[in-house]
């Protein structure tokens, strides 16, 4: 922006200073100022096709698309002058000439540019009487479907594919008013983002198959999150229904992360909040009371010989709180980080997808000083000195045991486990005490990116299971420790009975 | 052959004086063989070239052909010079010339005769051109369904190479030139420049947004000039006589002379090429020997089917020329003209021309994709007689909402000759409202364009969505 000269100009009278070399749509957008628009987005090249974007600059003998039109010094834009509002009424009557009135079964009705759009800037009844065009449905790729008579063709997902995701599975067929969208013969839309093209769909043309019939929109509510699947920490929108259950996951826009863009492995990889998940703290297997398991694994903990595995899952404040309850009660612990393996990253031309299938392993490095999480896991596995108390921090989704894991856990006399699944490592280690935590979604916390930018989140649906965050259960536990005779056997017995 | 008008109507202003005039690009398509690289060296060719390739500074060409008021041919009718003063300038890319041989406006067969009868002569214009441009490499684009043409173009090609006209070093000097010839695949759009550039670099033909105009940015985002065929095949006849020898013929804003394709109810329709300025009506008698027998002209389409039609009263002021047709709220075009005789049905015309739009549109633009079937579906409906009423207003604001909303003009040439029809046949639409009993199915593009479904149209009486095998479809 710096070497790029700035212009002034006026829209609806305001006046604006933009970059030169910016559109008159983005000068509007960036100040408030509200232009339509179907296939204009930020992040895509301009096509200029739905027309719906008209604005009248002075001195031009006809309204200009605002998404083509370069900004200009002096220029004066008017996006309610009678020419243009007249001209967007034009194009919206076109639009919805073809278009089936089946917005009831229609999965985007309730966010569907269309319908906004219709309301503000169409006309009240319509004119065309005639049969309309019908169109193909098609199943575009394992999570995307396509519902031709809905398209208006404004080639945002073609765009998609050639330019963010590079994969170029889409084109457009046949020609005029029997134009669709359709995959080049031979292939599916099933490159790792190809959910992205249902986002920017403005219509209900492409829809998610997973989506598909789940909820009417406006029965969800929303709320902000970030992803926890990669090193990206993509920012999300988790919409849940009435029940607080998790129906989707959408990208949130922000442009030193994700932009608007996120891998369908992000949106789908909600299931392990529901399956799976450990309901009650365990003791020996058995369930057990809050304080009695704190006080179980205060005791492990304090029985000294104590090596802590802490997860690149966990948010930064878990881990500082792991760090002050070792310091608490076992200063002399030895601390490793461990993690998902790491995998190539996957680049495409607009996004790339982190190799790095943890959600915080700079976390790790910054509160622990652990650069390589799965090196610090080798390097332990390596070593064949008994364990007094392993400590597991874990909370990893979907997490294989890997022959290092086992190999540490193989040593280890008793186990103290912090998790919220009841997954293999329950199953597999002598796991003494196991205290349910709570998924990101449930928990608030902060996670660092690859690039150092430290995200912070809030819980977006109540627990689902008696899980705590570990933050509060450590945080227990660290009082107990200062009170004494809390872990008196006593005490416990009492409570059993 | 060549005549004149001689009394001038007071409508029209006074010709120039009295020049006779042979055809110049059409001279010699009545010889057999005028296709051949021997018939075309016999009578001089590729001298023009020889003389100027290498040896004459560009600029003098392009201000040669900017004096002699070279206007395009293809159908817009921008100077030509111009034009080509407005290439971008040491931009580190390559210049191309991309020569538009797509001629799909109906009623418009002038490019088809250069290409199949005389195909050096437009060759030697892409040699000139591009010297005067500087490129070295051209794109030669032919409208798909032109075999002849194509082959008697490949083959001047190769002839032309194997003499060393094309090629590294054309001409013994140290200028090269590659000549590709692209054949179309049976769009109408890419007669448009930029939609014929996006076909050329393999996609599909939509118009570009413009600006940046192809000058600029044009094939391969690289400064492009677009010409048409006839205007190309011109310059060699400019750089070779000089810009005050075309300018003899015309009028001031529109000199020199111009293939004109005649047809419709005349007595002999066919491709003429006369001196710009020349009045219509006189052109139609003389050329076309009047229309047939006891018939009385009802209309005139001037330049294409995109331009708006002409009632007898305006052929009688109009002249041959870019200026009065304009005047006129018309075009010259493309310069093919069809006369319609009294007998002909009005709805059965435009509903003909609004099916051609709807067909062609490229679908790329809201205003067009689903413009152009509205307006057939409404003319198909005057045209069979169950138009109800309002419903030629509606064709108007319908009309009205498409021109001028678009990336390229195709919405614009759909809207034109329906609000031409309107403007001068009004009384023949409304003659049809109610006229027949209202019929439950209105055919569609696709019953057109598909024999599946035209089969089912015809066992069932209805059109069916065909099955087409890309991915699942239903």
């Amino acid at each position: 922006m710096s070497d790029v000269k700035q212009v002034n100009l006026t829209i609806d009278g305001r006046a604006v200073t933009v970059p030169a070399d910016w559109t008159v749509i983005r000068a509007a957008h960036a100040h408030d100022i509200d232009v339509p628009h179907y296939c204009y987005h930020p992040d895509l090249s301009i096509a200029g096709n739905c027309r719906i974007c008209m604005v009248n600059v002075k001195g031009m003998p006809r309204p200009v698309v605002g998404c083509a039109t370069p900004v200009a010094e002096g220029m004066e834009v008017s996006t309610m002058a009678p020419d243009a509002v007249e001209a967007r009424k034009g194009v919206m009557e076109f639009l919805l000439i073809n278009h089936p009135l089946d917005c009831p079964e229609c999965d985007q009705a309730g966010e569907c540019k269309l319908q906004d759009y219709s309301v503000e800037h169409g006309r009240d009844h319509g004119r065309f009487t005639e049969e309309k065009v019908r169109k193909s449905k098609a199943t575009m790729g394992p999570h995307v479907k396509y519902w031709g008579s809905r398209c208006i063709v404004c080639t945002r997902c073609v765009r998609f594919t050639d330019e963010i995701s590079g994969t170029g599975e889409l084109g457009v067929i046949y020609r005029g008013d029997r134009s669709e969208i359709a995959t080049f013969p031979g292939r599916t839309l099933d490159n790792p983002l190809s959910m992205n093209t249902v986002d920017i769909c403005p219509v209900g043309a492409l829809v998610s198959s997973d989506f598909l019939y789940q909820s009417r929109v406006w029965n969800l509510h929303s709320n902000p999150s970030v992803c926890g699947d990669c090193a990206v920490g993509c920012n999300t929108r988790v919409d849940l229904d009435a029940k607080d259950q998790i129906k989707r996951i959408v990208p949130r826009r922000n442009d030193a992360v994700n932009k608007e863009w996120m891998c369908d492995a992000g949106r789908l990889s909600f299931g392990y909040a529901y399956t799976g998940r450990l309901h009650k703290p365990k003791v020996n297997g058995q369930d057990a009371t809050w304080r009695a398991a704190r006080a179980a694994a205060l005791a492990l903990l304090e029985g000294g010989d104590v090596v802590a595995l802490v997860s690149a899952w966990n948010t930064v404040e878990t881990m500082t709180t792991v760090k002050d309850l070792l310091a608490t009660v076992a200063p002399a612990a030895t601390v490793a980080g461990y993690g998902n393996p790491v995998v190539a990253d996957q680049v495409f031309p607009g996004f790339t997808i982190s190799g790095d299938k943890n959600p915080n392993a700079a976390g790790l490095r910054q509160v622990f000083g652990i650069a390589d999480a799965t090196a610090s896991l080798a390097a332990l596995a390596a070593d064949t000195r008994a364990i007094g108390t392993l400590l597991v921090v874990h909370n990893v989704p979907g997490f294989a045991l890997t022959p290092e894991f086992r190999a540490v856990l193989d040593r280890a006399r008793n186990v103290v486990l912090f998790d919220f699944a009841s997954g293999d490592l329950l199953r597999y280690g002598n796991v003494s005490v196991a205290l349910p935590t709570l998924t990101g979604f449930e928990k608030a916390g902060t996670f660092i990116n690859r690039d150092g930018i430290a995200q912070a989140f809030e819980p977006v649906m109540p627990p689902v299971t008696q899980g705590m965050p570990e933050t509060e259960i450590m945080a227990g536990m660290m009082q107990d420790a200062r009170t004494a005779g809390a872990r008196h056997a006593g005490s416990l017995q009492t409570e059993r009975a | 052959m060549a005549e004149t008008p001689a009394t001038p109507t007071p409508e029209v202003p006074a010709p120039k004086p009295f020049v006779p005039f042979e055809p110049v690009l059409t001279r010699y398509i009545h010889d057999p063989d005028a296709h051949t690289i021997e018939h075309f060296l016999a009578r001089g060719g590729y001298e023009t070239a020889r003389r100027h390739v290498g040896v004459t500074d560009p600029a003098t060409l392009v201000a040669t052909v900017k004096d002699s008021g070279l206007r395009g041919r293809g159908g817009a009718g921008f100077p030509t010079g111009m034009k080509w003063g407005f290439l971008a300038k040491g931009t580190g890319k390559p210049t191309y010339l991309a020569v538009n041989g797509d001629e799909s406006e109906p009623g418009t067969h002038k490019d088809r005769h250069i290409l199949e009868k005389d195909p050096h002569q437009l060759l030697e214009g892409v040699i000139l051109t591009c010297w005067a441009i500087q490129s070295n490499h051209a794109f030669i684009y032919l409208r798909g369904e032109f075999i002849l043409g194509y082959q008697r173009l490949e083959a001047a090609v190769k002839a032309a190479k194997e003499k060393g006209f094309i090629g590294k070093g054309i001409f013994g000097t140290g200028f090269d030139l590659k000549v590709t010839v692209v054949r179309g695949a049976g769009a109408y759009i890419c007669g448009e420049e930029t939609g014929m550039l996006s076909s050329i670099e393999g996609g599909r033909g939509y118009p570009k947004i413009k600006p940046p105009f192809p000058a600029v940015s044009g094939l391969f985002k690289c400064p492009t000039i677009v010409n048409n065929v006839e205007t190309i095949a011109n310059v060699t006849h400019i750089v070779k006589h000089g810009a005050d020898w075309h300018k003899q013929w015309g009028t001031e804003k529109s000199p020199g002379y111009k293939i004109f394709c005649l047809s419709g109810a005349v007595k002999k329709p066919g491709v003429y090429e006369v001196p710009l300025g020349i009045r219509m009506i006189d052109f139609i008698n003389e050329y076309g020997g009047g229309l047939v027998e006891g018939r009385t002209m009802k209309a005139v389409i001037p330049g294409g089917l995109s331009a708006p039609l002409l009632t007898p009263e305006m052929v009688e002021k109009c002249t041959l020329d870019y200026e009065s047709l304009a005047g006129l709220g018309s075009m010259l075009g493309s310069g093919g003209i069809t006369v319609l005789h009294d007998g002909v049905d009005m709805m059965s015309a435009i509903y003909n021309t609004m099916r051609f739009y709807h067909h062609e549109s490229c679908g790329q633009c809201t205003p067009c994709r689903e413009g152009t079937g509205w307006l057939e579906k409404l003319a198909h409906k005057h045209h069979a007689g169950h138009a109800a009423a309002g419903d030629a207003d509606l064709l108007a604001d319908v009309a009205k909402n498409m021109r001028g909303r678009t990336i390229c003009v195709l919405a614009d040439a759909a809207a034109m000759p329906m609000q031409s029809y309107l403007q001068h046949f009004r009384p023949e639409f409304d003659k049809r409202v109610g006229e027949a009993p209202r019929v439950a199915k209105v055919r569609t593009a696709r019953d057109e364009i598909t024999p599946a479904a035209k089969r089912d149209a015809a066992v069932h009486g209805a059109p069916s969505v065909e099955k087409v095998g890309m991915g699942d479809r239903t």
